[in-house]
């Protein structure tokens, strides 16, 4: 029976293919499906999709879980095993893993692992289910979950062991009786897949549990504004930090969406006396942002920590202000290279809600998204296993932090927070440059030479010259020597 | 205030003291955890991996204890020198 029905599948599938190579290859390309193949490799199959989006209904798309560019080139970076010039980390040995933000704070802030859960709200982005599942999964491994922009969920505090909250731009958790119930603040001026744009959500897709964390009324739209209500000077934003500092005494931070200026948003940071800063890369996720916004707008994470790290040492403070990267870390791999750059710590949003689903995106394909599960108003919350999802959250930051260890005894070194750039070298001559990281091609001592070199050809390349020219020569110069 | 002084200062080398040993019990305990994950591990069945990996995370949770402590002692060595020049 299964024979028959097997060969008949056959048989209709081969008639269907057939009819299918028949039609492509005869039809004019006017008459043609195939039509779309070079418009979808002219345009991207993306950009494809969101004009047909655009053009449906004349509003922007709102793209889930961030851009889909790599702006930053992690693979770019390789890390540098060791031997016998200095020896690998004995394998009795345990690699440490915590790590303390804000260590200047009153009550500063320890975790088990460097890798912690990003600020993804409820209601503006996930359920309430999904977020108390992923602050069970925290507390399972000792690591901190973020509110989000958002109001103070009683759940969620209560799931969570460590709860760092977003001082927000909506205002929802910006009185003394909420936020002084956080074990760090950290306030939200931009994210990467939004800069400071300000966003709303209309009341009618605002439930009662909504309204109730956010505080809302009846009927009201919730508003992220671009700026911070009440914070529009420098000074008013130094005086909300030392506040709030004074008001809690644990480490309170800023984020902001990594962007070419970040040293001179850093440096007033810096002057406010925060514990710790944010930053957001380019590539950093978020529920439902415009194409635009996401793919067109800020640094990219690799830069900014790089750039961010060494502005913290510049000014003496690497180590005193804990540094958190954040936008498009999905690898150990990468997250380590962030570290090793100079952050303390890492944010992960989408890799962690991929995981939350995990084995139970079943539910919803094939005709639903694996995210129906998670989102807030979406189709089938109701059928997310909320245990499941905090062990699988558990077990992905668990195998995690495991290879970012096995990298450790390779590097010879017996803490996450030891490994640095020194650790690393990278495929780019650029990069090189820009980060101090030392160029794999050529050994350390012919850097140097190397890099004069490279000068040289660059100059060269300009000048339409020969490489070996010094760079001072003129085509005039060049002529006279010749005759 | 001279007793008052003498007694604050005792009990900063109390806190210190057990701080110390919380700090020596938690790397202990971190050690034997990490050795009960590679012997969960060899088993090679799937219930004792997982087990394993909650041994794992417990492991680097005392870790975390023994960070803890050790800040806290550093902040308790901070103060009291402090307070002896006062």
């Amino acid at each position: 029976m299964l024979n028959i029905f097997s060969n008949l599948t056959r048989k209709i599938a081969n008639e269907v293919v057939d009819k299918a190579i028949e039609r492509i290859a005869r039809d004019q390309y006017t008459e043609n499906l195939f039509e779309m193949v070079p418009i979808a490799k002219k345009v991207g199959p993306i950009n494809l999709m969101e004009i047909v989006m655009r053009s449906a209904k004349g509003v922007p798309p709102g793209r889930p879980l961030g851009s889909h560019i790599r702006f930053s080139p992690w693979e770019k970076l390789l890390f540098n095993p060791v031997h016998l010039d200095r020896f690998p980390t004995p394998e009795d040995v345990s690699i440490s893993t915590s790590v303390t933000i804000g260590k200047n704070a009153k009550k500063p802030l320890t975790l088990s692992i460097p890798l912690m859960i990003a600020g993804m709200s409820f209601g503006g982005a996930l359920s309430k289910s999904a977020k108390i599942s992923l602050a069970k999964a925290a507390s399972m491994i000792g690591t901190a979950t973020n509110t989000g922009e958002a109001g103070l969920m009683r759940e969620e505090r209560e799931a969570a062991h460590v709860l760092i909250g977003q001082y927000n731009r909506g205002g929802w958790l910006n009185t003394p009786e909420k936020y002084k119930q956080l074990d760090a603040i950290e306030i939200q001026l931009g994210q990467g897949a939004q800069g400071s744009t300000p966003q709303r959500t209309a009341a009618k897709n605002i439930g009662e549990d909504y309204r109730e964390v956010y505080g809302l009324r009846e009927g009201e739209d919730s508003q992220i504004r671009s700026r911070l209500p009440g914070v529009d000077t420098k000074e008013q934003f130094i005086a909300l930090v030392q506040e709030l500092k004074a008001d809690t005494g644990v480490p309170v931070g800023l984020k902001i969406a990594a962007t070419h200026h970040l040293e001179k948003e850093l440096q007033i940071a810096v002057e406010a006396g925060v514990d710790f800063i944010t930053v957001d890369g380019a590539e950093g996720g978020t529920h439902a942002s415009p194409p635009t916004l996401e793919d067109d707008l800020g640094l990219p994470t690799l830069f900014a920590v790089s750039r961010a790290s060494k502005f913290l040492a510049r000014q003496g403070l690497k180590g005193e202000i804990s540094l958190i990267a954040t936008g498009g870390l999905v690898t150990p791999g990468d997250c380590l290279k962030a570290m090793a750059l100079g952050a303390d710590a890492v944010y992960l949003g989408t890799a962690v809600m991929m995981a939350l689903v995990g084995d139970q995106m079943t539910k919803t394909l094939p005709f639903e998204p694996p995210t129906s599960l998670v989102v807030y108003n979406a189709k089938i919350t109701d059928a997310l296993d909320i245990d499941r999802g905090a062990k699988n959250v558990f077990n992905l930051l668990n195998a995690m932090t495991k290879e970012m260890e096995q990298v450790c005894y390779s590097l010879g070194r017996t803490s996450l927070t030891d490994v640095s750039q020194a650790d690393m070298c990278t495929l780019d001559p650029f990069l090189s440059i820009a980060s101090g990281i030392e160029l794999g091609y050529v050994s350390p001592d012919d850097q140097q030479a190397f890099f004069n070199q490279f000068h040289l050809t660059q100059h060269a390349n300009k000048m339409n010259m020969p490489a070996h020219e010094p760079p001072s020569t003129t085509r005039q110069q060049e002529e006279q020597h010749l005759n | 205030m001279e007793q008052n002084k003498r007694d604050l200062n005792q009990t900063y080398q109390y806190f210190q003291s057990e701080l110390n040993r919380i700090q020596t019990i938690a790397g202990t305990l971190s050690t034997i955890e990490d050795q009960h994950v590679k012997d969960l591990t060899n088993m090679g069945d799937d219930k004792l991996n997982q087990m394993a990996v909650e041994e794992q995370s417990a492991a680097r949770q005392l870790g975390e204890i023994k960070q803890i402590c050790l800040a806290m002692s550093q902040k308790l060595d901070e103060i009291q020198k402090t307070s002896s020049l006062h």
